[in-house]
């Protein structure tokens, strides 16, 4: 049975809260301001000093001779500033070395709309007049609004056409101007190594061609479709890696302003929790002043360490009147609750459903699923460096959201947005967590007790782990009834979490009014399944106990393909089938839909994989097991094999191997590095993450309790890429979703145990 | 009171309380900030520095502990190993967002000095450095290229990902 026609698509029951809440914030914006704003925007061009020359939004020539390219997003690790420069290259036909990347200007032009369209309420396969006017309008009415972001492993996707429309148009605006300069036929020019040359022999190098060529009046030019070229689908060496290998790489926390104070802080140990006072007992040297918070006291000395040992000796008095008392069983039992009142329980969102799933017949297979909280963890605790006076402020940090940065840090230094200077180096890890901006806010309130000083306000790793943005727990029953193919006839998922959008809108925008909706990324991974489930029923249930939670390395891709993955190999297993066959049957039960033509491309390569690579025998007599998952997730479709080891009663993952179609890689190593990153950050979460509440208070407090997935324990990972010419998908967060299930399954093999709750313990044995 | 050192190879004092912490001392007092803070506690290496030759994590070292001591930093590392590790880093691009990985190239080189013929898998165990980016694939890759060259062998790690 088919569903569908295949660029029909489906769309959602609902619509969704989408990214920033600003579209249902009531941001009216008139059709004839959006056309007017969007002439601005389209016809933004770089600034340039003397003896730079831009040409346009994207790229300019720089004194130096070395081209310029303007980057957006923010380098947490993904390699977006490595990229912009391969493309830019590309595009001009010179070496890597004769470009270099800098941050964009904080602008309209630079607005980052993918991000939020991913939340817009239609499938992978809808292609028709709704999707596209839907897509055209809020495309349009973001890109006014000018909200840049780096989040959703949408940096690559928002820029490179534009970076290969701009380094096409501008070898076209210096090949015109060379040809008029030598009163040759462009064509007849060649181009090497930055410079033409005649037939002649005569030649111009950019540099002496760039005044001219920038007074030209651009062409529309479109770049061919993408395919492998100089460094586009190669790769190339990333420049941003010998600066990190020699340490030469700055961050946020190695800012260094003249005369710059330090600032150790601590948060109110239960959530909720308010500052009564706080105060320095005695005189402590190096220690500055002491600044309370609302929620937190900041101790400022002139170096970092004695305001630590200031922070030690401080008396501080916590409010805990408004303190919250919520405790990890709390959280899960009140999930377990609203699933069980079912239908009765609001808010609760059929957010897409076919068929009737009341009246499918068989027999029916049940399972509920859990997991935790948990923290980013970015290897660069939080901290910012701001300097405030009365009328301006300048920020320096890490975040993935310069003009967020900007908003925020406008209202807590009280100073006009536009009066705001953000410099953003390096970022040591995002994964989610740099997108909310109270470590900024806070940093910036602290200044502002002393203005005129810049300041650097760092966190401790317990600061960072307690007062995180966590990504959710959440509690799915999932159920089916199958037929005596054991085939679902019917699929029923119910998963109770928090909204983190809405949460997050809240925070970020507290003017705007989300309204009441569902939040996509709660069921991002379980709704629109590329797996044929005619009749269907994919359901949320908001249940939100005050805990903070925020967007997390692949979001609800890391809860809903976990639970749905996982319980996909019950089905199979209840069928007698083995898990490969079994996906195949379910996708070809999808007909043409075209996400399950991509699945089922992924998944012959993993069968290929699996055929070839037999699970070697456990080492010394251990239990050794396979499992598989297979993934969409931000436009990408990812099929992984673990293989695992039960030693001694311990997990090990020893090796696994990733299927990936992201559409087209154009730097196949970096897609290679970040599959493999996304599937270690998963691993860690799947072996030991978990972030407990008692009493309102966190339980972990640095990586003793909250390990991480260390060199030892890292499998092998290998990548294989299937490149389908598919729109580009994301890459950055695509590697995490399948791993748990991975291994969940993986060990299903090994013991014939089912793990439903994560982190993966095995339990008495 | 100051305590006196050699600091990348030069005799150097610093004047920060002898039972502070030598990262924070090196960080703001001598401005070697690609001595990283990662966790205070001696749990993820971002600290690394090599102190007579050993591994050490200046974030649970006082002050006074190097007293008379060498202590290298990223930016002071220099020799045949130093060379043959940072150039196998880059060949094997292995760092991301790259803030762990001055202290694994720290820890990779100590332990590479201390016995240029160990394997690889002796190499690994001695590294016990954090990456949350999991670089570990593109690390046992640049430690593999970084043994081979030192041992004279163009070698086995021939092909392998990147």
């Amino acid at each position: 049975m088919s569903e569908g026609g295949s660029t029909l698509g489906r769309i959602a029951r609902r619509s969704f809260l989408i990214g920033a809440g600003v579209v249902g914030g009531g941001v009216l914006v008139g059709a004839g301001v959006v056309a007017w704003r969007l002439g601005a925007i389209d016809g933004y061009k770089l600034p340039a000093s003397d003896g730079e020359t831009s040409f346009g939004a994207w790229l300019k020539l720089g004194r130096d001779g070395r081209v310029e390219v303007a980057v957006p997003h923010q380098d947490m690790g993904q390699g977006i500033y490595a990229l912009a420069v391969m493309l830019a290259a590309e595009g001009l036909r010179l070496p890597l070395e004769a470009v270099r990347a800098t941050p964009a200007p904080i602008e309209a032009r630079y607005a980052n709309p993918v991000m939020l369209l991913d939340g817009l309420p239609f499938d992978e396969a809808a292609h028709g007049p709704l999707k596209q006017t839907a897509v055209w309008t809020f495309d349009k009415i973001l890109r006014v609004l000018g909200m840049q972001g780096t989040g959703g492993s949408t940096s690559t996707r928002n820029i490179s056409e534009q970076i290969r429309t701009a380094a096409i148009c501008m070898h076209d605006m210096l090949a015109r101007a060379a040809s008029a300069r030598f009163k040759v036929p462009a064509d007849q020019l060649k181009n090497v190594g930055g410079a033409f040359l005649t037939p002649d022999g005569r030649t111009a190098t950019y540099s002496e061609l760039a005044p001219d060529a920038g007074k030209l009046k651009p062409n529309d030019i479109k770049p061919p479709p993408l395919a492998r070229g100089a460094y586009v689908g190669r790769g190339a060496p990333r420049f941003d890696v010998p600066l990190k290998t020699y340490g030469e790489a700055k961050y946020g926390i190695d800012t260094r302003q003249p005369g710059q104070l330090y600032a150790a802080i601590r948060h109110s140990p239960r959530l909720g929790g308010r500052l009564d006072r706080a105060v320095i007992p005695a005189k402590i040297a190096g220690v500055r002043g002491i600044v309370e918070g609302k929620d937190y006291v900041a101790m400022v000395a002139e170096t970092f360490a004695a305001a630590l040992a200031g922070l030690e000796k401080a008396e501080i008095v916590w409010d805990d009147s408004m303190a919250s008392s919520v405790s990890t069983k709390d959280v899960f039992a009140a999930y377990r609750a609203a699933l069980d009142k079912g239908v009765d329980f609001k808010p609760r969102w059929i957010v897409d459903s076919a068929g009737d799933v009341v009246r499918a017949s068989g027999k029916e297979i049940a399972a509920t699923y859990d997991a935790p909280f948990l923290a980013h963890a970015t290897m660069e605790p939080m901290n910012a460096t701001a300097f405030v006076t009365e009328t301006e402020a300048k920020v320096w940090a890490g975040h993935q959201s310069a003009s967020l940065v900007q908003l925020m840090a406008a209202k807590a230094a009280n100073v006009p947005s536009d009066k705001v200077e953000v410099f953003t180096p390096f970022l040591g890890g995002g994964f989610g967590r740099r997108a909310d901006l109270d470590y900024i806010v806070k940093a910036v309130e602290i200044a502002g007790k002393f203005k005129g000083t810049p300041v650097q306000t760092i966190w401790s790793r317990a600061e960072d782990i307690r007062d995180d943005v966590y990504r959710p727990a959440a509690m799915a029953d999932i159920s089916a009834k199958v037929d005596g193919d054991g085939l679902p006839s019917s699929f029923v998922y119910r998963i109770a979490v928090p909204s983190v959008t809405q949460q997050f809108v809240a925070r970020a925008l507290p003017s705007a009014k989300g309204g009441m909706m569902a939040d996509r990324t709660t069921v991002d991974g379980a709704l629109f399944p590329f797996y044929g489930l005619p009749t269907r029923s994919i359901e949320n249930f908001t249940v939100d106990l005050g805990i903070p939670v925020g967007f997390w390395r692949s979001v609800g891709f890391s809860l809903n393909c976990h639970f749905v993955e996982c319980f996909i190999d019950e089905l199979a297993a209840a069928a007698s089938t083995h898990p490969l066959d079994y996906r195949a049957k379910l996708l070809a039960r999808a007909g043409s839909y075209e996400p399950a033509i991509r699945a089922a491309r992924v998944l012959e390569q993993m069968a290929a994989f699996d055929k070839a690579n037999p699970l070697p025998p456990g080492k010394d007599g251990a239990m050794a097991g396979r499992g598989y998952a297979l993934t969409a997730s931000f436009h990408s479709f990812v099929g992984e094999i673990a293989d695992v080891e039960i030693v001694k009663g311990d997990l090990k993952v020893r090796r696994v191997h990733a299927v990936v179609d992201c559409g087209f890689a154009i730097d196949p190593p970096n897609v290679v590095a970040q599959v493999r990153s996304g599937i270690n950050y998963g691993l860690t979460a799947a072996l030991y993450g978990r972030v407990d509440f008692d009493n309102g208070k966190v339980v972990p407090t640095n990586f003793d309790t909250y390990p991480l997935l260390s060199l030892e324990d890292a499998p092998n990972i290998s990548v294989e890429i299937v490149n389908t010419g598919a729109a580009l998908g994301g890459v950055g967060e695509i590697g995490t979703p399948a791993i748990a299930p991975a291994v969940a399954n993986a060990v299903f093999a090994a013991t014939g145990k089912r793990l439903r709750s994560l982190p993966l313990t095995l339990g008495p044995t | 009171m100051s305590v006196e050192f050699i600091l990348n190879g030069r005799r150097a004092s610093l004047q920060a309380p002898p039972d502070s912490p030598l990262l924070w001392a090196l960080r703001d007092e001598k401005d070697l900030v690609g001595v990283k803070f990662g966790c205070g506690a001696g749990l993820c290496g971002a600290c690394t520095v090599i102190v007579d030759g050993q591994q050490v994590r200046s974030c649970v070292t006082p002050v006074i502990d190097v007293a008379g001591k060498s202590v290298t930093t990223i930016e002071g590392l220099n020799g045949e190993v130093a060379k043959a590790v940072t150039e196998a880093w880059i060949r094997a691009q292995a760092p991301q967002c790259g803030y762990c990985q001055p202290g694994f190239v720290l820890a990779a080189t100590s332990v590479i000095a201390t016995d240029p013929k160990q394997t690889s898998e002796q190499v690994f165990s001695q590294i016990t450095n954090l990456c949350r980016c999991g670089t570990y694939d593109a690390i046992r890759l640049a430690v593999g290229y970084a043994l081979s060259s030192l041992q004279g062998a163009e070698s086995q790690e021939k092909g392998a990902a990147r």
